[in-house]
């Protein structure tokens, strides 16, 4: 395919889900809440968005302007990036590298700097406690899912996203490594500050490492985390359900099914799943998780031996 | 293209490096620091060194973010917002920069640099694996179990029982005379106005006055409405309070003494 179609593709797409992972994200929330579905409406988020736009944007004493911005940007960017990787049909993605699972890991580090500027920026002690517990558990849920990438790309004899959704052309990675999907799923909501390990932007600080975001700045970080969602689901759905594969279909769709169902669980356990203190959650992921993806890089690794 | 995005990095490696030294911030400089390599990493790219060109991203990201909070654990300056200054030894500091300069212009330019094109379709990656497990295993493999060692050797110094005992027992400055109580301000107890604003905060107030008129007028509505009603000659900004306190005005309760706003619009 052209590049120059594909690129506005992806950006659509992007676009697209954004909205409707705003739309979940309100469904599941008021289901949660047992108000019925009544947060359903298509233009919501829109509302929301023009909403933010349309505020002044407040500022706080002496911050660190450029990063505070930077940050925002860059999160947005990371989570098109990530988008960019997954392969659309047989060697065809928009960022075509034969590296593309460390260039995801760089993605997912570079998250963590990400978050810890978009707090530390404002000047404001709230926000300065999310950045700082957000590295404290970014880091090592980063640390089990490189365990998990490299557990997934082993069978493919390959780091290249292309490689590694074709080798699960027989049987997809989901049922061959059953313990990455669900490691994954973790990471992912990490990265998009979801659920229990929204340690950075959660409610018990007031919003965090955003208590100071306003008007369109505020807007741009929930768009980015949105954003983030989307890259992340693509990208589980690329690693652990065989991608493009499928039956009938075209490829796209397939991805684009996957791609929403990823994002359906990861909403849903981000309103599911209890929260823990911040060291009980550092010895959750320490003690027990990184074990875990320990064991699933040896299972995939004793599985791939000719 | 090439060249340009060569020439773009390098512009960007050089200049987020020098970026360093100039920054008052220990957070600054580290990010500004993780920007040069990741531009090196952008260099190594086009030179179709994939794997290290992508790993030197990520593990910058991971390394600069560990760096940073280090750092902060050890210099005492919690947020790393506080302006201090990030050069010293500024004789030791140029001739080390100077000789180091010196020696690497002479090695880049005595040696003979190779000038072998990738042939197309070779597997750089795994000719890197062969290499890094096969003829140079025993150096990495050493150098890999001196970065452990040294992690271990700084997760043993920033934990709990460190040189000066332990940190649960509380960071209290020592006494002025040999076994006196510890010094520096006293937490100050009991209610009040007291953490409403000194002068830190006058200043802090005409510094964001410059650029954010327009958030001071949408939230301090209401104390701007509370000044009107005051007489124009409240230069006394106490007789101003005992002003509204008469009038009992429900928003005059919330307007303490030290209140910046209200200083403010009393100086001009």
């Amino acid at each position: 395919m052209n590049f120059v179609l594909v690129l506005p593709a992806m950006i659509a797409a992007l676009a697209l889900g954004i909205w409707v992972a705003a739309i979940l994200d309100a469904t599941c929330r008021s289901l949660v809440a047992g108000q019925g579905r009544m947060s359903l409406t298509a233009a919501a988020p829109l509302r929301a968005a023009a909403s933010y736009m349309s505020r002044q944007r407040l500022t706080t004493e002496a911050p660190d302007r450029m990063n505070w911005f930077l940050s925002i940007a860059s999160y947005l960017a990371l989570a098109a990036i990530g988008l960019a990787m997954v392969p659309l049909g047989p060697n065809t993605a928009v960022i075509g590298i034969s590296t593309s699972v460390v260039l995801w890991g760089a993605c997912e580090s570079l998250v963590v700097v990400v978050v810890f500027l978009h707090g530390w920026s404002p000047n404001s002690p709230l926000a300065l406690i999310g950045a700082y517990r957000y590295v404290a558990i970014g880091l090592p849920v980063m640390l089990l899912s490189m365990f998990v990438l490299i557990a997934a790309a082993l069978p493919a004899r390959s780091l290249d996203l292309r490689e590694i959704v074709t080798s699960q052309a027989g049987m997809w990675n989901v049922l061959r490594q059953p313990l990455g999907l669900p490691l994954f799923l973790f990471l992912g909501l990490s990265l998009t500050l979801r659920g229990p390990f929204d340690y950075a932007d959660s409610a018990d600080l007031a919003g965090g490492t955003s208590v100071e975001d306003s008007g369109a700045d505020r807007a741009g970080w929930q768009v980015a985390r949105l954003a983030m969602l989307v890259g992340f689901s693509a990208m589980a759905a690329t690693v652990f359900l065989g991608g493009y594969l499928g039956p009938v279909l075209p490829g796209a769709v397939w991805l684009i099914l996957k791609t929403l169902a990823v994002m359906a669980v990861v909403i849903a356990l981000s309103h599911l799943l209890a929260r823990m203190p911040v060291a009980r959650m550092l010895g959750l992921i320490w003690k027990v998780l990184l074990p875990l993806s320990f064991v699933d890089l040896l299972w995939a690794g004793l599985a791939a031996l000719p | 293209m090439t060249d340009l995005a060569f020439y773009t990095l390098s512009a960007l490696a050089i200049w987020s490096g020098w970026r360093v030294f100039r920054v008052d911030s220990m957070i600054r400089a580290t990010f500004a620091l993780m920007v040069s390599f990741i531009a090196v990493g952008g260099i190594a790219l086009l030179m179709s060194a994939e794997f290290i060109g992508v790993a030197t991203v990520f593990m910058m990201a991971v390394e600069m973010m560990v760096m940073a909070l280090f750092m902060v654990m050890f210099m005492m300056n919690p947020a790393g917002l506080n302006p201090m200054r990030m050069v010293h030894q500024y004789g030791l500091s140029i001739g080390a920069g100077f000789a180091a300069f010196v020696g690497l212009t002479v090695a880049v330019l005595t040696t003979n640099l190779p000038n072998n094109p990738l042939p197309a379709g070779r597997d750089t990656l795994r000719d890197l694996g062969i290499e890094l497990l096969g003829q140079s295993m025993l150096i990495f493999e050493t150098a890999g179990v001196t970065l452990l060692a040294t992690m271990v050797g700084a997760v043993v110094l920033s934990s709990r029982g460190g040189r000066f005992g332990d940190t649960n027992e509380g960071a209290v400055p020592p006494g002025l005379h040999p076994g006196g109580a510890p010094a520096g301000r006293k937490v100050e107890t009991g209610g009040g106005h007291g953490g409403h604003g000194g002068h830190g905060a006058h200043a802090g107030h005409d510094m964001i006055m410059e650029d954010a008129d327009v958030k001071d007028v949408d939230t301090h509505q209401s104390h701007d409405e509370a000044e009107t009603d005051e007489p124009a000659a409240a230069n006394d900004e106490h007789a101003g309070h005992t002003h509204h306190t008469a009038t009992s005005d429900p928003t005059s309760d919330k307007i303490a003494p030290g209140d910046p706003h209200k200083t403010h619009g009393t100086e001009h």
